[in-house]
């Protein structure tokens, strides 16, 4: 939300009246739909912030002679009796809500922080790549490709594998940065090292797809106009040029969070992520995978959490281009 | 003009097709050494099974891994062989052979009706050279160490080449004539006979191994004296086998054409059975998962057609002996005592029989029934007590490393949970990359970096006791991961091996499984994994709970 | 255009050097050597090693490499012992690439029609309901797309296979049905991210000047949509194309998996954790030079889309 109060609309340049952010907002909540992703939005980082308050049991309280038991059965174990499987139960007897709610504190911060990293880093180097062209573009847009050129997992297992065996060493035998890498790591259970793996190969796409689009809009006319006017290049660029790419980037963004999820939950199946028992959509998703035939609702109930988010996510996306865009502000 | 634009980016993607149908063409095998149009033929037998991993090779003196052996098993004959439906071991290039009275002299005699798919004779020439190359360090056979009870075997294997020099004449095999060959030991070993049957020592073609080199296996090169022969294969897609005509015993052979197809994933193979698109499903797999199992128990068409028994293959808990608290052998009884066996096989893995010693049933010398340590909660709880950590009390955090897929993760839960449940003691789980975790819990790494516990596993190489308590567990002749200290238990796996009388043997095999798992407790056996296996009803056919499956003796009864 | 071609194929060189530099000297870092196992005993692996010349220093094996590459040979894989790496990936290419085709082919078709569409009715229903369909399409993994597929037009409907490959030789018949399935699951996913970049950049376009003006000079709101708008709303969704086209021919492990394609997919994964150094520096090379070419392509349907973005600086 930072970049649009800056962003002021395209081609006037006089428009004393609202402030921008003022008049997105009314436009935005306007739409019941968009207030109703909003609320559920909100509901998710609540319950990830303190999933034990909202879930009935532990993500590792197991029982199992209840394994893979239906939705609304009752538990059969001594311990729990009475209690009921709202969603089922997994493999190994454990609640799927409670893992479900647990699983979102990883999900959600991998889908945000995945997210945020890609689009700040993408965005800035797209729009400048594309904006300055000539030589810069070049350098920065080779410097991709190099990156890019590298495949995306082997990158990731690299980092993660090297970094991981880096926990692995005695401490004495590590270096400031690396022992700052290591505590990082085990203060956030493990997430920090998906967070680094997937941040450094998750920034391109969005990198390439802004250049993309600043390449086209820096020959319009409005954009020339502004040249012609004085307009500094970061006023261009912030204030001409952003609101009208941040749409599709937003859009594109959302796009790439449940691959941010599943790489997530690849990681952990792979032995690269979070350490189980604790749950994450991914993972819950991938071991859901072997009973789909005869337990759907085991990979049922987090693949329509994932879905609901994303449908959050894109729909907000959505109202959000078309809150900001300049050229609609007066329909 | 600026639409034809847009179609030259059209036509564009046309091309990049065309030119992707045009480099599949030729990639695709299939005409150039097709066999004589098998498919047309209506009277042509075919079976198709499916395994879980391309072969890693089908050269008999490097293989190593089940799905490399068992298309291995098919072509190359063994100077023994291990009856499916018995697990006894029989003859098959041998007729016959004798050991001397101090039992380290084994004569072989062979067959003098074999021939190879070319016309030359199989010799006991062939064998003599298959056994040196074998273990000719330059061959870097990774299977080589399972020949070291030939005389000089170990020795030269283990040369440092290219420094240092060996004399392969010095190996403990010669051929006395063309069908006689004669093994000399290091040391008595009744179970060298179990050995012959391994598919290490089998003869191969010197004179394709020379002429081709590491692609004498390849479909144009290869020579084989079994009753298969590998005609076609497509990496990654499917190995083609035909009846080899040659084959000494051909008119016993059924079956015409095998194809093994490369299935990764075992929800496929089963839809694939289902659809009638395979005849055999499971085979070539790990067990099923527990989910499918159930799926397939509760469906009156599968079950009728599921096969399930043990296979020679244990799953144990790993204990660092050296490292606290599992160096005292009161916290490893306890923590052996808590993992409930019958759980595990039932809900966790779905397959497979619980197990309390190492040696599963089918191995000679196994004792049956089992010994060693079974699920006792309250005894465990009282030995944690009785080692100093009443109801957990003062325990410290411990660590089970294990490495990532599906069935370890929810065996290494499942454990934790286990433990936590009657010990009241908390276990850190630690997930690991394959190669990761073998270097990890390498014999070698220093004991500070050991987790306290970790997942192991042992596979038969050939049905005896020797393989498993004697060659995991000695504490000097083996790899010892548990690190424990030598004991009586050692001196009598060793003199257990050298015994040449069965009784005595298995005798003392009980005494070291009950030794080593029931009161040292150097690991923690908790299941023997099982086959899960589907099969048409029209396929008549034995399931062996050890040996590779022999195809020759199938029977397609449509 | 021949001049951005040459450039674009010079520019390999660096990128081979660095790539392959880099992943040499970390593959070599990590734990594990690809011939360890828990029943080898230590002193035969390290005689294994020696064998296959991994005991040398690593610059100097990088070298070895080098010179063996640039006589065309990548080195005998050391988990398919003795054969030769391009052996298994070139078959494995071609087959992933043709199923990458079929399920860009499907995205691009059922995308871009979607995503025009939802545009052109923003806030409608339609609009609406397509954004559903393609956030359904891109959550629902390919696990559970999968096997769905599967179960239903092969095990209930009996209409297609459930797995496996048929190359073009059979017949474009067996071809073409084992070929629709998995193509569907791969480019469920990516037919939702064409679709939604396209609503959003045909949207933008819509609201420019030159539509207008074409609007208001009475054209047809068909000719509008197609000659003037479409042309434009598709520079996003060529940009995409690049990354879509190496995604769905490197990353298609898991359909390859779940249909059992002989894609060269399985090669990405298995030859790291299978520490199979000649197999991973080939994948690499090979991967680079695909990323390589399919931005040669997309430069070049740039150029050709919107020709007022030169080359020439």
């Amino acid at each position: 939300m930072a970049t649009s109060t800056h962003s002021a609309a395209a081609a006037s340049v006089a428009r004393p009246s609202r402030s921008l952010l003022q008049d997105v907002m009314r436009r935005l909540f306007k739409d019941p739909v968009v207030v109703l992703c909003v609320l559920y939005l909100s509901v998710l980082i609540v319950v990830a912030i303190n999933p034990s308050a909202f879930a009935p049991l532990s993500y590792e309280t197991t029982s199992f002679p209840d394994k893979l038991a239906p939705p609304g059965a009752y538990a059969t174990s001594e311990k729990l009796t009475g209690f009921r499987y709202l969603f089922g139960a997994d493999r190994l007897g454990r609640d799927i809500l409670s893992r479900l709610i647990y699983g979102t504190r990883v999900s959600m911060a991998v889908a945000f922080l995945g997210a945020g990293i890609s689009f700040l880093i993408g965005v800035t180097y797209g729009l400048v790549a594309g904006y300055s062209r000539a030589r810069i573009d070049n350098v920065m847009m080779r410097i991709v490709d190099i990156i890019y050129a590298y495949p995306t997992l082997i990158l990731i297992i690299l980092l993660q594998v090297f970094l991981t065996s880096l926990a692995q060493q005695p401490a004495e035998s590590l270096n400031a940065f690396q022992t700052l890498l290591v505590t990082l790591d085990t203060r956030s259970g493990g997430l920090f090292f998906v967070f680094v793996a997937i941040g450094a190969v998750s920034w391109l796409n969005m990198a390439r797809l802004t250049r993309g689009q600043t390449l086209h809009y820096r020959q319009q006319e409005f954009v020339q106009a502004a040249h012609l006017v004085g307009a500094t290049d970061r006023r261009i660029m912030g204030r001409h040029l952003l609101p009208n790419i941040i749409g599709t980037c937003i859009v594109a963004e959302t796009l790439a969070i449940p691959a941010y999820i599943y790489t997530e939950a690849f990681l952990s199946f792979i032995g690269l992520g979070v350490q189980p028992p604790m749950p994450s959509w991914g993972s819950m998703i991938a071991d859901g995978y072997g009973a789909l035939r005869s337990a759907p609702h085991v990979i049922f109930f987090p693949a329509l959490a994932l879905s609901l988010t994303m449908l959050a996510f894109n729909f907000l996306g959505d109202a959000i281009r078309d809150a900001m865009d300049p050229r609609l502000r007066n329909r | 003009m600026r639409r034809n634009h847009l179609w030259y980016g059209l036509a564009l993607l046309l091309v990049l097709l065309v030119l992707a149908a045009c480099t599949a063409a030729p990639a695709a095998p299939g005409e150039a050494n097709a066999p004589a149009a098998p498919a047309t033929s209506g009277e042509a037998l075919t079976l198709r099974l499916a395994t879980v991993s391309e072969p890693s090779t089908l050269d008999p003196n490097l293989a190593e891994d089940y799905y490399s052996i068992t298309p291995i098993e098919q072509m190359f004959l063994g100077l023994t062989n291990i009856n499916n439906a018995t697990s006894e071991i029989e003859p098959e290039l041998a007729e016959s052979w004798t050991v001397s009275d101090d039992g380290t002299v084994w004569t072989f005699n062979l067959r003098q009706d074999v021939k190879w798919s070319d016309g030359n004779p199989v010799t006991a020439n062939d064998i003599v050279y298959s056994v040196r190359r074998a273990v000719m360090p330059e061959t870097a056979s990774p299977y080589a160490y399972v020949l070291y009870s030939i005389k000089n075997a170990a020795a030269i294997n283990q040369t440092e080449i290219p420094t240092a020099t060996y004399d392969i004449e010095s190996l403990g095999v010669k051929a006395l004539d063309d069908y006689t060959v004669e093994f000399t030991l290091e040391s008595p070993a009744a179970y060298f006979e179990s050995i012959s049957s391994m598919w290490t020592l089998r003869p191969v073609p010197s004179w394709a191994i020379e002429q081709f080199g590491d692609a004498w296996t390849d479909p144009a090169n290869i020579v084989v004296n079994g009753p298969y022969k590998l005609v076609e294969w497509r990496p990654g897609e499917k190995l083609i086998f035909e009846k080899n005509p040659d084959y000494f015993a051909a008119d016993n052979v059924q079956i015409d054409r095998v194809e093994l197809n490369i299935i990764t994933d075992q929800f496929t193979e089963v839809a694939l059975y289902e659809k009638g698109e395979l005849d055999v499903a499971g085979e070539g797999a790990a067990s099923l998962p527990a989910e499918e199992v159930a799926r397939i128990l509760a469906d009156p068409v599968l079950s009728a057609e599921f096969h399930q028994g043990p296979r020679a293959s244990t799953t144990y808990v790993g204990f660092t002996m050296t490292k606290p608290p599992f160096d005292n052998v009161l916290v490893r009884k306890a923590f052996s005592a808590a993992i409930d066996r019958e759980t595990m096989v039932r809900d966790v893995v779905g397959s497979g029989v619980p197990a309390t010693q190492f040696a599963p049933p089918g191995i000679f010398g196994a004792p049956d029934p089992e010994v060693g340590l079974g699920y006792d909660p309250e005894q465990a709880k009282a030995w944690l007590a009785e080692a100093g950590y009443p109801d957990g009390a003062g325990f410290p955090t411990v660590t089970y490393r294990y490495f990532s897929n599906s069935l370890e993760e929810a065996l290494a839960q499942a454990l934790q949970a286990m433990w936590k449940e009657t010990l009241n003691v908390d276990v850190q789980l630690e997930a690991q990359e394959f190669p990761v975790f073998l270097a990890s819990t390498a014999p070698d790494v220093p004991v500070e970096e050991m987790p306290e516990m970790w997942r192991l596993g042992w596979g038969a190489d050939y049905p005896d006791e020797n393989n498993w308590v004697y060659e995991v567990f000695h504490c000097t002749d083996s790899q010892n991961r548990p690190r424990a200290a030598c004991t009586e238990a050692d001196a009598k796996a060793k003199q257990a091996g050298i015994e040449t009388d069965p009784e005595v043997r298995k005798a003392l095999y009980a005494e070291v499984e009950q030794l080593m798992f029931g009161e040292e407790v150097r690991v923690a056996p908790y299941y023997h994994r099982g086959y899960t296996i589907l099969t048409k009803p029209y396929l008549q056919r034995a399931y062996p709970t050890f040996a590779p499956v022999n195809w020759d003796t199938w029977r397609i009864e449509k | 255009m021949l001049r951005v071609i040459i450039r674009r194929l010079l520019w390999f060189i660096p990128v081979f050097f660095v790539v392959t530099g880099l992943t040499f000297v970390t593959m070599h870092a990590l734990p594990g050597g690809p011939f360890d196992s828990d029943k080898t005993p230590p002193a035969l692996i390290q005689q294994m090693e020696e064998v296959f010349g991994l005991n040398r220093p690593v610059p100097e094996q990088y070298l070895i490499w080098l010179s063996n590459v640039a006589q065309l040979k990548f080195g005998p894989s050391l988990s398919a012992r003795g054969k030769p790496v391009e052996g298994f990936l070139l078959p494995g290419l071609a087959v992933s690439a043709q199923l990458g085709l079929f399920a860009l082919l499907f995205a691009l078709a059922v995308g871009v029609p979607a995503g025009i569409t939802a545009a052109m009715h923003r806030g409608s229903w339609r609009d609406r309901s397509a954004t559903l369909v393609a956030i359904i399409g891109v959550s629902v993994p390919a696990i559970v797309l999968g096997p769905v597929l599967q179960y239903i037009f092969a095990l209930q409907l009996g209409w297609l296979p459930v797995a496996q490959w048929e190359s073009l030789s059979a017949g474009l018949i067996p071809y073409l049905s084992h070929i629709i399935l998995p193509a569907v699951t791969l480019g469920a996913g990516l037919s939702a991210i064409i679709a939604r970049l396209t609503r959003a950049s045909m949207l933008s376009v819509l609201g420019e000047d030159y539509i207008r003006t074409a609007h208001a000079k009475g054209l047809a709101r068909r000719t509008v949509t197609v000659r003037h708008a479409l042309r434009n709303a598709l520079i996003p969704v060529v940009t995409y194309l690049g990354p879509l086209a190496a995604a769905v021919l490197t990353g298609s492990l898991v359909v390859e998996q779940i249909f059992a394609i002989p894609g060269m997919g399985r090669y990405f994964v298995s030859s790291i954790s299978a520490r199979d150094y000649p197999m991973v520096m080939a994948v690499v090379v090979l991967y680079a030079l695909i990323i390589v070419g399919v931005n040669l392509v997309v430069d070049i349907l740039y150029t050709v889309i919107d020709p007022r973005i030169g080359h020439g600086n």
